[in-house]
């Protein structure tokens, strides 16, 4: 794999998780921490689908476990809510092309039957279930890490025990 | 004393339900809601039981040793995700516990959080833009079509947030942003330059993606507010279409197969 292609990912995996930040207004203090998080999340995923090309999926929710592990000790030193840098972390890691192609799919399938309807539909249906499952594992993710530790607040889960 | 204890309750009582409609509103987890109000009403010793429904905010109060009780609901007016306003609040539920703040002194932080400015315009729609040409790179665009991406999300955020000030129903709001911003990316397609532009056309419309919505929709589905759950979800959905309906516009528009 190559290196420098790997760490320009990494960078631009920050500006797509940063701009959602401040679209959604988190704090100025947790904007490193969110570009960090969502080049952290986005270059696990590629270097897993470097490995396995087919494993989208596991690879969106391995990006996405991480985020969740990540906000926990985040929450601590910056003193907000999980989420608050969770989800705009994540966001780089949503499917836009499958959704895209999904789309496109659903309108050329509202055309006349042709020879190559069976085709589209196959595509169209396995680009949707990418979309759904991938964002279903987003979700599912950054929640686990919470609900594994069995905590209401991240405010007294300890990574390292005292 | 029983007055007294009366307007305290009242106070508290309105007081949370501000709280639960902020948090609400500006996009938090039902389950956060519910902690956040817990955690402030029960420092000042009250048992506090809550109702989220989709658009509304509903609780009862009460004190085991006297009778005073409190009941309201409230709903919401305005949506848009705001995390600064979150994690304000969750820092001030921290402080309500730790410096016994009054009901005065929690009102005073309440109004000074709510007034809070969001980043300046041109920075926000700068650095959304800058991440819809992060987006196009990571999909495999080349330069030209970051640049394009660029350009598309600028103009498609401009319009969006003036359909907002102009106060259009949300999804059409979306709508108008998703048309502005794959008409802009499709004019370079129509003009016929000689590289393959799917990528542009693809990720200008990202910078829409409910992603708030649907998140907070599996959250809650997990913490069994099934109902919430399902409701943003569909809200969730109702985006992405939007946003479909805005691309599928725009390519019919310019006749593209």
């Amino acid at each position: 794999m190559n290196e420098i292609i790997l760490f320009e990912k990494f960078f631009w995996f920050g500006f797509a998780a940063l701009g959602f930040g401040i679209l959604f207004n988190a704090p100025p203090r947790t904007l490193f921490a969110i570009w960090l998080g969502g080049a952290i999340g986005g270059i696990l995923k590629i270097i897993l689908l470097y490995y396995n090309k087919d494993a989208i999926v596991l690879a969106s929710f391995t990006g996405a476990i991480a985020v969740g592990i990540l906000s926990i000790p985040i929450a601590h030193y910056r003193h907000v809510p999980p989420m608050i840098f969770a989800i705009p972390s994540v966001i780089p890691l949503i499917p836009g092309v499958f959704a895209y192609r999904t789309t496109l799919g659903f309108i050329k399938l509202t055309g006349a039957i042709g020879a190559d309807y069976n085709t589209i539909l196959a595509e169209t249906m396995n680009n949707g279930l990418k979309t759904l499952f991938i964002l279903m594992s987003l979700a599912v993710g950054v929640a686990i890490p919470m609900h594994v530790m069995r905590k209401e607040s991240a405010k007294n889960i300890r990574l390292i025990k005292k | 004393m029983e007055s007294s204890n009366t307007t305290e309750v009242k106070d508290l009582g309105s007081l949370l339900l501000d709280v639960g409609i902020m948090l609400l509103s500006s996009g938090a987890s039902c389950s956060r809601i519910r902690l956040t109000i817990t955690r402030i009403a029960s420092a000042f010793n009250y048992h506090c039981y809550t109702t989220i429904g989709p658009k509304s905010v509903s609780l009862t109060l009460n004190k085991e040793d006297d009778n005073s009780l409190f009941n309201g609901m409230r709903s919401i007016n305005q949506q848009g995700v705001n995390l600064k306003l979150i994690s304000g609040i969750s820092r001030l539920s921290w402080d309500v516990v730790i410096k016994n703040l009054s009901i005065q002194q929690i009102k005073t932080e309440l109004n000074r959080l709510s007034a809070l400015p969001h980043y300046p315009r041109l920075i926000i729609l700068f650095l959304v833009s800058l991440s819809g040409a992060s987006f196009c790179y990571l999909f495999g665009g080349n330069a030209i079509e970051m640049l394009i991406t660029f350009g598309a999300t600028f103009i498609g955020l401009f319009v969006r947030q003036e359909a907002v000030k102009k106060n259009f129903n949300q999804y059409f709001c979306v709508y108008f942003g998703a048309l502005a911003a794959s008409l802009f990316a499709g004019a370079f397609i129509k003009a016929g330059l000689p590289i393959d532009l799917e990528h542009a056309f693809a990720t200008c419309v990202l910078f829409l993606i409910p992603g708030v919505p649907l998140i907070n929709s599996f959250t809650d589905l997990i913490d069994g507010n099934i109902q919430n759950g399902m409701v943003r979800g569909i809200n969730g959905l109702m985006i992405a279409f939007s946003i479909a309906l805005g691309l599928v516009t725009a390519m019919h528009i310019y006749n593209f197969k």
